[in-house]
């Protein structure tokens, strides 16, 4: 890697302060590599987004951090930071990869159905006013069989003992009161 | 977390760190390590009899010595971010050196081999005597932690290895280096096998620092860029 970030020397005071636990010279070192570790990364890693160069930012600063103890003042600080910026872009690339092999990617797929005439169909559906005035306009057999079959959840034989009819002659009074609903809905569907 | 927050959460935590210098800590590692192999030799009840040895049994046994040493510097060396290379080819040729010796000292016996099941004492006194020097060494190179921390565990088992292969050797000497070979050579596999994925559960450069591993815990919130 031919980057220069700056005089070494520099860094490696700042670095030697640190590791005697120099707060503000450790913040001062922190912001000067974060720049040109940012582009480092950036360049070796164009095609990955904002967040992910962040990313691996912040994961070459937190090995630098727990590693600190491991720089040496009387050698340069560049080569031993950018050791650091290579083991990690190298790590990064292998989760990369171990990633890409597990996931498969696969279309979006619509939430509705994308034919016009099929939303249509379930926004008529839930006109609940239309619906409510079409069973009141039902005869009085046929609005019977509906509110006990459909809206009350009642059994056949339940809703045949309450209206004292048949079992027949309920199921012939739905199937006339739902043909009924379909005109009167303009709905055509079976 | 984004970046400038981190860093002053660095910043917040920081505590004066003790230099880790690999030289002192590969020589000290080291130094215990042949006292310690050097006792378990002469505590281990053996054959004996290395006095009428000659140079085809101390050829190797030099060698695995080297292995160890310089196995055991590469170990610590490469702990260290920007670590020379080098380090690393000395061991290897070392160990070459050392599995030259063993193999050009007798012709392949596989049914020797085979039949020599008293060399089970010799792969426990490798990887049951070695364990204690690989926790000492894990304990040690915990504090770089290491960015190539396979590696590091890789040459640090060797030289464990390499250290009580030699225990083993002058405690119960072999006739044969073909069995020599067989079985030290594979319980010193065995023992590099099983660190080198360990170490980087071990090792990890992110476990060595609490306020390191804290903050990277708290890097789950989406970062932005400053």
């Amino acid at each position: 890697m031919p980057e220069r970030l700056s005089p070494s020397d520099d860094l490696g005071r700042l670095m030697h302060a640190a590791q005697q636990g120099d707060s503000a010279a450790y913040v001062e070192l922190l912001r000067t590599i974060t720049a040109r570790i940012r582009r480092i990364v950036r360049r070796q890693r164009g095609f990955a987004g904002a967040a992910d160069v962040e990313d691996l930012v912040q994961d070459v600063l937190l090995s630098v951090h727990a590693v600190r103890a491991t720089y040496d003042p009387t050698r340069p600080f560049v080569p031993w930071l950018l050791a650091i910026v290579r083991h990690r872009l190298a790590d990064a690339a292998r989760r990369y990869a171990r990633a890409a092999g597990r996931e498969v990617r696969i279309d979006e797929d619509d939430v509705t159905f994308a034919e016009l005439a099929t939303n249509e169909g379930s926004e008529a559906a839930g006109d609940a006013e239309a619906l409510r005035a079409a069973v009141r306009a039902l005869p009085q057999g046929q609005r019977q069989a509906i509110e006990l079959l459909k809206l009350e959840g009642r059994s056949l034989r339940e809703a045949a003992a309450i209206c004292g009819t048949s079992e027949g002659a309920l199921k012939v009074a739905t199937h006339r009161a739902l043909a009924t609903l379909r005109r009167t809905l303009g709905t055509n569907r079976s | 977390m984004n970046t400038d927050d981190l860093i002053d959460r660095l910043a917040t935590d920081l505590r004066p760190v003790k230099p880790w210098r690999p030289g002192p800590k590969a020589a000290g590692w080291l130094t215990g390590a042949v006292l310690y192999v050097a006792v378990l030799a002469l505590v281990m009840p053996g054959r004996g009899g290395t006095g009428g040895a000659g140079l085809s049994f101390w050829l190797p046994q030099l060698a695995a010595l080297a292995t160890g040493v310089l196995a055991g510097v590469a170990a610590f060396a490469s702990a260290v971010p920007a670590y020379p290379k080098h380090v690393l080819v000395w061991p290897a040729v070392a160990a070459l050196l050392w599995l030259t010796t063993l193999a050009a000292g007798a012709p392949w016996e596989t049914e020797a081999i085979v039949a020599a099941q008293h060399e089970w004492r010799c792969v426990s006194f490798i990887l049951a005597g070695g364990a204690p020097l690989v926790a000492a060494s894990a304990a040690m190179l915990r504090g770089a932690a290491p960015l190539a921390p396979r590696v590091t565990a890789a040459f640090a088992a060797l030289a464990v290895g390499a250290l009580t292969n030699l225990g083993a050797c002058l405690s119960l000497p072999h006739a044969s280096h073909a069995v020599t070979l067989a079985w030290h050579g594979g319980a010193v596999l065995v023992l590099v096998a099983a660190c080198a994925p360990a170490a980087r559960f071990v090792l990890g450069p992110t476990r060595s620092s609490p306020g390191a591993a804290r903050a990277s815990t708290d890097r789950s919130t989406p970062s932005r860029p400053r």
